[in-house]
């Protein structure tokens, strides 16, 4: 695997979305490719920061109280 | 429990259906609220579209398989109603070249001051939110199911009645056009040295 083939399923990877037979060869260039390492790390953090600030908004008390109303008449 | 106490009433089919919609779609609602919010981009066009999308629901609840997935089905009608009421006088669908987004532009930049993504930290909550709404529309439905709701690729694909091949080039895409915006964010607000893309 080259860098090229390896960057392409970067996020499948990260995702865990891959083949363990493309996970295997992925995890072996990453080993062997420290500047693909690095940009693997990169991207880790860039997902888990992305979802920690996307994941707490909930929907308003309001909305909820509203949903209940028309569906139950309550 | 004493023998003159009142019995408890039988439950009738509509406690029935009643009891299972809460268990299975209304714990979803802060999920559809989300997904709402990020594609109507209005917080008043949200809420009718989340209150419209549970009306839909229930009243389609008998065709629902209960036990699967719920929170996709609900997702489904919501996309629905978004495209056939919403889309035409909140966001008109975009014509962008989705092409001539160029990927690894971020890292190749911070490599050798910020590997680590240090910049991030100092990027909040409605800051992410603002550049994820700048994103055309097919990116970011794909981005937000993904990302804020964790969804599969399985899961998105068939919300989006796309082949999952087009699922990961939207995503791959997406989150690289979204880092973009972030990094540009960070290097205007002194968050990171460097000049924006």
């Amino acid at each position: 695997m080259n860098c090229r083939e390896c960057v392409d399923h970067l996020y499948e990877f990260l995702d865990r979305e891959v083949t363990p037979d493309l996970e295997r060869d992925i995890r072996q260039h990453l080993e062997e490719c420290p500047p693909c390492g690095e940009q693997f790390d990169f991207e880790t953090i860039y997902l888990k920061f992305l979802r920690a600030r996307c994941r707490t908004q909930g929907a308003p008390a309001e909305l909820k109280r509203r949903v209940m109303r028309e569906l139950f008449g309550e | 429990m004493t023998s003159n106490a009142t019995p408890a009433p039988t439950p009738t089919p509509v406690d029935e259906k009643r009891a299972s919609f809460e268990r299975e779609a209304l714990v979803h609602l802060d999920a559809l609220y989300r997904v709402a919010l990020r594609l109507t981009a209005n917080p008043s066009d949200a809420d009718d579209l989340v209150q419209e999308t549970m009306l839909k629901a229930f009243r389609a609840w008998d065709q629902y398989e209960k036990g699967t997935n719920a929170k996709g089905w609900l997702i489904t009608i919501l996309r629905h109603a978004f495209i056939n009421e919403y889309r035409r006088r909140t966001r008109h669908p975009e014509n962008v070249d989705l092409d001539t987004i160029e990927p690894f532009a971020v890292f190749g930049e911070i490599q050798d001051d910020d590997p680590q993504g240090a910049f991030f930290d100092k990027i909040v909550d409605d800051e992410v939110l603002k550049a994820i709404d700048q994103l055309p529309e097919t990116f970011r439905e794909t981005l937000v199911l993904s990302d804020v709701e964790g969804m599969s690729y399985q899961e998105i694909a068939k919300i989006l009645e796309i082949p999952v091949g087009t699922v990961k080039s939207r995503l791959f895409r997406a989150r690289q056009a979204l880092q973009g915006k972030l990094y540009e964010y960070a290097v205007s607000n002194g968050y990171i040295k460097g000049t924006p893309a």
